[in-house]
């Protein structure tokens, strides 16, 4: 099942280059059954997800390089299950969004389904080797999807984004050569690898630990690693800003629990007083930045940088409160800043400019837009009731027992991120109607509601009712911390 | 009716989601009507579960919970999963603050059904104050003090929604901004103190964290922390100083939307958490201390600034400002049921006093009470229930603010004789400037007879919530103070353990012997005032004053209090400045915004230059020295000697530029790994 979740995007994606070009329909129609397999049988999964073991589910395991004990080893947890629904979902939605995308739309569908399957790929590879194909799988179509459809400086940002998480990359796979190189078992298998870990000498985690923790904190993005970031997001097409903020910044904060964590509890011990330190300064440092933006995309991709540090400060706590707050932030953020980029492309649509002051007094003109902008914005900052209030909050009160001071620190990133939300929503929406935009600010259309709506509806459910999602992940979360 | 209690807050959430997304945006919809019929429903199970307790039929404190969400969570060293609970939690002040919130939401709601109509947003407006409402009352009956801060933080969102109702103006815009901003600032401490609370004890329901501050698990310290943390928070909602900023410019807002933040809702919230959360309090003598001395210098700011304004909705903001100072000072001189008690009287009086210049504002179109005056000959119902209000506030017996605002001075009195004595100079200068805002506006001459002219009487619909909500100010005081009910009402939560055991346990029976036992209801040992204060008070000061304010405003030009304006024209000038506090909140704000410039300006020019640009260049080299070497040694073991026959620069740049820089890095890497590798296993 699980192979035809990570394998099904990339069928299409095959299929797609059989479809001639000039019939963008059945280019879609392709695009969106081999993304629907994925998300209906990711769904699907939910029914037989055993909520009660911490163990691998679903696995499939076969040999694939026998000489160097490297096997096609796939399975999910409930750390990672949750991160395979957000990926097949998001990719749907972002597919939605693609419509919107006219030229070049078969090589765009192709590229985009390779990442889904190297996104997928990620979450559910038991196999270091695997991990790392995969991993850098998703940088391709990447490079791609920025360079050939992005904005004014697609290239330089394209480029950028992939020297960078490429550099951090090398050390990842030295890190897993060193790791395979001292198994006593000469496995590149990580449940193997999580049994080793705890042999290795406390020195040797520390230094696969940096090497490991270099290509995470890239894409992570965990400051100072996080420049390319608000680049890449400025320059992206929206529904791949969607993709980029929603699933690959969940890859590096997934790889730090699951790699640094499970597999170098010294190392990972060792480095974290300077893991807070970072994430503190990605939650105030990152409000910070959005707050002195103009481009509103730019100020989203800031946002972002300051959410990701919730993710840190929570996994930094070593409380199980605190990785359940990791998890369901990773899976929030998902949602609500894939929704924040697909309405900053709604305006952009419209208005050709991102440009903060160069709107005004659009509530009354798109009421809609305005209503679904204002809730996920608040959802952004924190606002109880909607769902990233209770991946935030999870996060500080797992922070708070081991980490007094830092915790209140942080709490500035909060304020700060009320701040920068509402002057936008002010200089936006609120005031006297900017006259320029008379008659260009139609409400949003049927497909646009499409890609949104889903996002709102779950931004509220998870908000009230965060059961479902922490079911989920409840059983492996309190796993990691028992061992 | 008390199984029901749960409903309470959501009925009018329905409500709200109802007139919200059920029809098209009309100036004469009839869907507010179901705001106000969820309204009544409230009021009716509000009304029979305090009927039930005061009568004796309903045993209280009551408390339901259901299983809300699970989730890992480390205690001690232990993980496991734990349930988080969701309920109601029924105490007698909750009792009574259910009825009064939903009376005078009810009260506001079919008053705005005349005010607003003809609103292009009427409808929306009706949803607003239905969800603000439902999250008051939330946190009135939850009996987890993490869905309280929910509810806390949705009335935050109405809040903002209401001030900013008109937002095609640049005021509310910032207005609605600053309101949300200041109370976040307050409201991260009691988030902190959530948090604290959280690790020390392991729960957010409030009877089990009351329980364990009882057997004294909490150290004094981390009580003590937490509770000023709570304080914070209380401070930001409830507009204490110097958070205050926000709330005389919440005006901005339509009027019976104000009426609810300040009599209701918001601004009660913050005192409703203190009381709440009142014995992690008494475990910190210290935050105590602070929580006095805050309210009675909000108190006293506060009514010096309602002294020199003009503007009739502003001085009412700033009465509410230091009537909260009033409260908070109570409670923190350990009048428990003194602050609560003004918190119920000043709810209808409050709102009484926004709905009748609500009222005077929609007759002559005016918020400048310079260009009022003898309104009363024109508006006699709204006259005569804001002079009950005005008598109410004021402290004149037997109205009802006489009552609760006595027992705050006897628990100042009590307490600290330097706390009493700023607090009774507040309170006279609040008979004054109350008696001369009645003065300026029903009183003497009409000084714009154009306005005058055109002035006419409210229509039933306005005037109908007025006298209700006069009959509440003319008699809450008496009825409550009357064979110790107040004591009753409110009665003030203890460390010890005994009483404390019965508290917590859910069961109602032993509950309820814990509310009969005389050793929990009867206060601390208290003196009364001497004589000559508990008479001279209400008998000479306050009429003294109020007297002093009407003679002095009574005229069309009130030359002699102009004089004394000019004469003090600094002290005027500050206070019209209002402490500068808006200056320095100004200030700050621009202090963010330079430090978020500057942090923005390190990222593009410090940050994104290291560790980007400086990372490229390391990679560079790196790629240098390793083809350096392939060229001078791999190459030439290979091909010999003359292998070198390309220009070596050339082909370095060539590489580098055709992307094989990465190849480099990557042999790099691996030489790198294995050498590692193997020094670290020997």
């Amino acid at each position: 099942m699980l192979s035809l979740i990570t394998w099904a995007p990339l069928v299409g994606a095959l299929l797609v280059l059989l479809i001639p070009k000039e019939n963008v329909k059945a280019i879609q129609g392709v695009g969106f059954l081999a993304a629907g397999v994925s998300l209906l049988a990711s769904l699907l999964l939910i029914l037989s997800f055993d909520r009660s073991t911490a163990g691998f589910q679903f696995v499939e395991q076969w040999s694939w390089i026998p000489s160097f004990n490297v096997s096609y080893h796939l399975g999910v947890d409930g750390l990672s299950f949750p991160l395979v629904l957000l990926t097949t979902f998001m990719s749907f939605i972002a597919l939605i969004g693609s419509m919107g995308i006219k030229e070049r739309v078969k090589e765009y569908f192709f590229w985009f389904l390779i990442l889904e399957t190297g996104m997928l790929g990620v979450f559910v590879a038991l196999d270091l080797i695997l991990f790392y194909v995969f991993w850098e799988i998703t940088l391709v179509p990447m490079y791609f999807l920025i360079g050939v459809w992005g904005g004014p400086k697609k290239e330089f940002a394209a480029i950028k984004f992939f020297l960078y998480t490429l550099s951090g990359s090398v050390f990842m796979l030295l890190a897993i050569l060193a790791m395979y190189f001292n198994n006593p078992a000469r496995t590149f298998d990580m449940i193997e690898m999580m049994k080793a870990g705890a042999a290795w000498s406390p020195r040797f985690q520390e230094i696969v630990f940096l090497g490991l923790y270099f290509g995470l904190a890239i894409k992570i993005p965990a400051f100072p690693f996080h420049t390319w970031l608000p680049l890449a997001h400025v320059e992206a097409p929206t529904p791949i800003s969607v993709i980029l903020a929603a699933v690959l910044l969940k890859m590096g904060v997934y790889g730090l629990l699951r790699l640094c964590y499970q597999m170098l509890p010294a190392g990972f011990a060792w480095f974290l007083p300077a893991l807070v330190v970072i994430a503190v300064i990605n939650i105030v440092y990152g409000a910070l930045c959005a707050m002195a933006q103009t481009d509103m995309k730019k100020m989203v991709a800031y946002s972002s940088v300051n959410h990701m540090g919730y993710c840190l400060l929570g996994i930094a706590g070593m409380t199980a409160a605190g990785f359940s707050g990791a998890v369901l932030q990773m899976i929030n953020h998902g949602i609500i800043t894939g929704a924040l980029f697909l309405l900053v492309g709604v305006i952009y649509d419209r208005a050709h400019t991102r440009d903060l002051s160069a709107f005004g007094g659009l509530a009354a003109r798109v009421p809609v837009y305005f209503g679904l902008m204002a809730l996920t914005c608040f959802a952004s900052l924190g606002l109880p009731g909607l769902s990233g209030f209770v991946g935030e909050f999870l996060c500080f009160l797992g922070a708070f027992p081991l980490w007094k001071w830092q915790t209140t620190i942080s709490v500035l990133g909060i304020i700060a991120t009320a701040a920068f939300f509402l002057r936008m929503i002010q200089k936006v929406f609120l005031g006297a109607f900017n006259e320029k935009w008379e008659g260009h600010m139609p409400d949003m259309t049927p497909r646009e509601l499409l890609s949104v709506a889903p996002l709102a509806v779950l931004t509220v459910l998870f908000g009230v009712y965060p059961k479902w999602p922490l079911d989920l992940m409840n059983a492996t979360v309190v796993a990691l911390l028992r061992k | 009716m008390i199984e029901y209690a749960w409903l309470i807050p959501l009925i009018p959430v329905a409500a709200s989601l109802i007139i919200l997304f059920g029809a098209k945006e009309d100036p004469r919809s009839p869907l507010p009507w179901i705001g106000i019929g969820a309204m009544t429903v409230c009021l009716a199970l509000a009304v029979s579960i305090l009927w039930g307790f005061v009568s004796g039929g309903v045993a209280l404190p009551y408390e339901k919970n259901w299983d809300w969400f699970s989730l890992a969570t480390t205690i001690g060293g232990q993980s496991f999963v734990w349930t988080m609970p969701v309920g109601v939690l029924i105490d007698p002040p909750a009792a009574v603050l259910l009825f009064v919130v939903s009376l005078v939401s009810l009260m506001v709601q079919v008053y705005s059904i005349a005010y607003m109509h003809d609103d292009t947003r009427y409808k929306r407006y009706f949803a607003f104050v239905s969800f603000f409402t439902a999250a008051m009352l939330g946190l009135v009956v939850s009996s987890n003090i993490l869905v309280g801060f929910m509810c806390w933080e949705l009335m935050g969102l109405t809040s903002y929604l209401l001030i900013g109702f008109w937002f095609e103006r640049e005021g509310p815009c910032e207005a609605q901004k600053k309101a949300f901003m200041t109370t976040k600032l307050g409201d991260s401490g009691l988030y902190l103190a959530l948090l604290l609370l959280y690790a020390k004890t392991g729960t957010f329901q409030l009877t089990q964290l009351h329980q364990h501050f009882a057997l004294g698990l909490v150290a004094p310290a981390a009580a003590t922390v937490a509770a000023i943390g709570i304080l914070l928070g209380a401070m930001g909602k409830s507009a204490q100083a110097p958070l205050m900023v926000w709330l005389p410019d919440a005006m901005e807002g339509p009027t019976p939307g104000s009426a609810l933040i300040h009599a209701a809702t918001m601004v009660a919230a913050g005192i409703l958490v203190v009381s709440k959360l009142y014995f992690v309090f008494l475990a910190a003598p210290l935050a105590m201390e602070a929580a006095a001395w805050i309210g009675l210098i909000t108190a006293f700011m506060a009514a010096a600034m309602a002294l020199v304004s003009f503007d009739i909705k502003r001085v009412l903001a700033f009465s509410t400002v230091s009537q909260l100072g009033f409260m908070l000072c109570a409670l923190g001189c350990g009048g428990y049921t003194a602050g609560l008690f003004h918190l119920t009287t000043h709810a209808f009086f409050k709102a009484l006093l926004f709905l009748g210049a609500g009222s005077v504002i929609h007759s002559v179109h005016t918020n400048d009470m310079r260009q009022m005056g003898g309104l009363s000959r024109r508006m006699l119902l709204t006259f005569a229930t804001m002079t009950v209000a005005v008598l109410a506030i004021c402290g004149v017996w037997p109205f009802a603010g006489f009552y609760s605002k006595d027992m705050i001075l006897v628990a100042a009195w009590n307490h600290e004789k330097w706390i009493f004595w700023p607090l009774l100079l507040t309170a006279l200068m609040t008979a004054f400037y109350m008696t001369r805002l009645l003065t300026l506006t029903f009183l003497g001459d009409d000084r714009d007879h154009e306005r005058f002219h055109h002035a006419h009487e409210s229509p039933a619909l306005i005037t109908a919530p007025l006298l209700v909500l006069a009959f509440f100010s003319l008699t809450a005081g008496m009825a409550v103070a009357h064979d110790g009910l107040a004591a009753r009402l409110f009665p003030k939560p203890t460390l010890s353990v005994a009483a404390d055991a019965a508290a917590a346990t859910p069961s109602a029976s032993v509950a309820a012997s814990a509310a009969n036992n005389p050793q929990v209801q009867t206060p601390d040992a208290e003196q009364e005032l001497p004589d000559w204060l508990k008479f001279g008070i209400p008998g000479v000061f306050v009429p003294g004053a109020m007297l002093l304010a009407f003679f002095m405003y009574r005229g069309p030009k009130f030359e002699a209090a102009e004089g004394l304006r000019s004469a003090f024209a600094p002290i005027a000038t500050l206070l019209d400045r209002r402490w500068y506090l808006d200056d320095a909140f100004l200030a700050l704000v621009a202090f963010c915004d330079g430090v978020a410039a500057l942090a923005f300006w390190i990222d593009a020019n410090i940050v994104d230059r290291v560790f980007v640009d400086g990372w490229g260049l390391l990679m560079r080299i790196i790629a240098e020295i390793s083809s350096f070497f392939d060229g001078a040694f791999v190459d030439a073991a290979v091909d010999g000697v003359g292998g070198l026959s390309t220009d070596l620069g050339v082909g370095l740049r060539s590489l580098v530029a055709e992307g094989q820089v990465q190849e480099y890095m990557m042999y790099a890497a691996i030489a790198v790994s294995l050498a590692a590798t193997l020094i670290l296993t020997r």
